[in-house]
């Protein structure tokens, strides 16, 4: 384990086991590292928000939790498996495909498939992932539609639809393959501020039914209301990271001057 | 001296003529077919890491250069001496096709790939599709609608490519047009024939790649693509009310 990062831990509180454990994970892009070994826990049931200024590395780093960066070194566990390089002796290694099927992930500009339709987006990747026949994929892509209210969307192309609505339909997609976490890449970012309301009601709404959810969030007011475990990163390191209520006791100057400039 | 020009042997030899462009079109449509699937192959090689990749480079780069006249001598009197194999001169003209145009459509569809954005490969992972299989339901549909009219265009150069077949005795276009012309001593007439007969295909492919083009745009724009897609749209509103009828 690194020892130059401080180390996210505290009380599990009312929350279960760990979900996904990040130990010292570094990445470098060629000569320069982004991550300079990281240490995150994520309990069941747990809202993780991860904020920072732009390069700071949290995109990267919740996106080394699938695998979509593999990191250089360190541990990505989640549920006990192990996906990453590891540390130390392995017992149990798992594979980036049977990884990415218990972790749902949402991205800021959705990445819809623009050839296919709403209910297709859903299906298609199900009956892939998880190996269903067509019209048990599509009856799974109807109920997701249904709960991020949109069901009567199904059959329109992305193109069709609002940003608020493609990104309910990214979250019904990532939701339809019922994962044990959820992870969000600043989810709100790409969209006008009038439609940022209804995507974050949706998450609301997950987070309050127990979902894990890992956040990178510019919304530090939603972030404040749901997070339950607050990070703060810069330049490729947690600075400092803290329990609900975190924005208004956090003590770390850096930390307090990204606040003020934002909040 | 005033030539006197018999136009009339257009309409007398149509069939002949008619018959000359089924071949070219067949010989064209078949390569072009293989041309596609090569062409894909090579620009996923291409895109792939060294030494898979110089491979394809290679190939790309020498058979861009080749004339179609020479591809096809080599392939119907060269390799046949090589490998022992007499090819057909409708086979040797579309290996002669393949080898030169999957070259030019590998490049195509490596710009069309390289033009999907990254996402939309990084969704699919992260949904648990295979690397394989996003490969063959996202990102592969997405750049095919992008290469198409490239490909029109690569259909057409076929088409008019095989005119030089006439020198291994394919029954193309020129080959009935020297075939008359040998009877008729009318080669004013007759080539005009000819070009006309290729300016028509032209056109006509041209119309059916842009009908393809459209029934490929999402959401459907236009009676094609309504027609192509609607299918699919009834059926997902019929999910949708049996949802709605069992909720």
């Amino acid at each position: 384990m690194s020892d130059n990062t401080p180390v996210a831990s505290r009380a599990t509180g009312s929350h279960g086991p760990a979900v996904v454990e990040l130990r010292g994970i570094k990445k470098s892009y060629g000569p320069k590292e982004v991550l300079h070994g990281v240490d995150l826990t994520v309990h069941a049931g747990e809202h993780v928000v991860i904020f920072g200024p732009s390069g700071s590395g949290k995109s990267t780093l919740l996106r080394t939790i699938n695998l979509l960066e593999e990191p250089n070194e360190g541990s990505v566990r989640v549920l006990g498996v192990e996906y990453g390089p590891g540390l130390g002796a392995v017992e149990k290694r798992g594979g980036p495909l049977q990884l990415r099927r218990h972790v749902g992930m949402v991205f800021q500009q959705f990445n819809l498939f623009p050839h296919l339709t709403a209910l297709d987006n859903i299906a298609r990747p199900l009956r892939s992932a998880k190996g269903l026949g067509r019209s048990e994929a599509e009856k799974a892509a109807a109920t997701a539609l249904q709960q991020v209210g949109l069901l009567n969307w199904a059959a329109h192309y992305p193109a069709q639809l609002s940003g608020g609505q493609a990104q309910r339909v990214a979250i019904a997609r990532a939701l339809s393959l019922d994962p044990e976490v959820m992870l969000f890449d600043e989810p709100t970012s790409a969209l006008d501020p009038e439609l940022v309301g209804e995507v974050l009601g949706v998450m609301r709404q997950l987070a309050e039914s127990g979902m894990t959810m890992v956040i990178v969030t510019h919304e530090l007011n939603f972030a404040r209301e749901i997070g339950d475990f607050h990070v703060f990163m810069d330049e490729g390191l947690i600075v400092e990271s803290g329990p609900r209520g975190f924005l208004d006791t956090c003590s770390n100057p850096r930390t307090k001057q990204f606040l003020a400039a934002v909040l | 001296m005033l030539a006197t020009y018999d136009w009339s042997l257009i309409w007398q030899y149509r069939i002949d003529f008619l018959d000359g462009l089924k071949v070219a079109i067949e010989v064209s449509f078949v390569a072009m077919i293989l041309s596609v699937i090569v062409g894909i192959v090579l620009a996923v090689a291409r895109m792939s890491k060294p030494p898979v990749s110089w491979v394809a480079v290679a190939y790309i780069n020498i058979f861009r250069g080749v004339p179609a006249l020479v591809s096809v001598i080599w392939v119907y009197f060269g390799w046949s001496l090589l490998l022992g194999i007499s090819f057909t001169v409708f086979q040797a003209a579309v290996i002669a096709l393949v080898a030169l145009y999957s070259a030019f459509i590998a490049e195509i569809y490596r710009s069309a790939l390289e033009a999907i954005p990254r996402g939309q490969r990084e969704a699919g992972l992260a949904l648990g599709m295979t690397s394989p299989r996003v490969f063959v339901q996202i990102t592969l549909p997405q750049a095919t609608k992008i290469a198409i009219p490239n490909i029109g265009s690569m259909f057409i150069g076929m088409v008019k490519d095989t005119s030089v077949f006439t020198v291994i005795g394919l029954l193309e276009v020129v080959r009935v047009t020297q075939n008359i012309n040998s009877i008729t001593f009318q080669p004013f007439v007759l080539y005009t024939a000819a070009a006309g007969l290729y300016v028509i295909a032209a056109f006509a492919i041209d119309f059916v790649f842009r009908a393809i083009e459209k029934s490929l745009t999402t959401p459907p724009k236009g009676r094609i693509a309504q027609t192509v897609h609607g299918r699919r749209r009834r059926r997902v509103e019929q999910i949708v009310r049996d949802y709605q009828a069992a909720a």
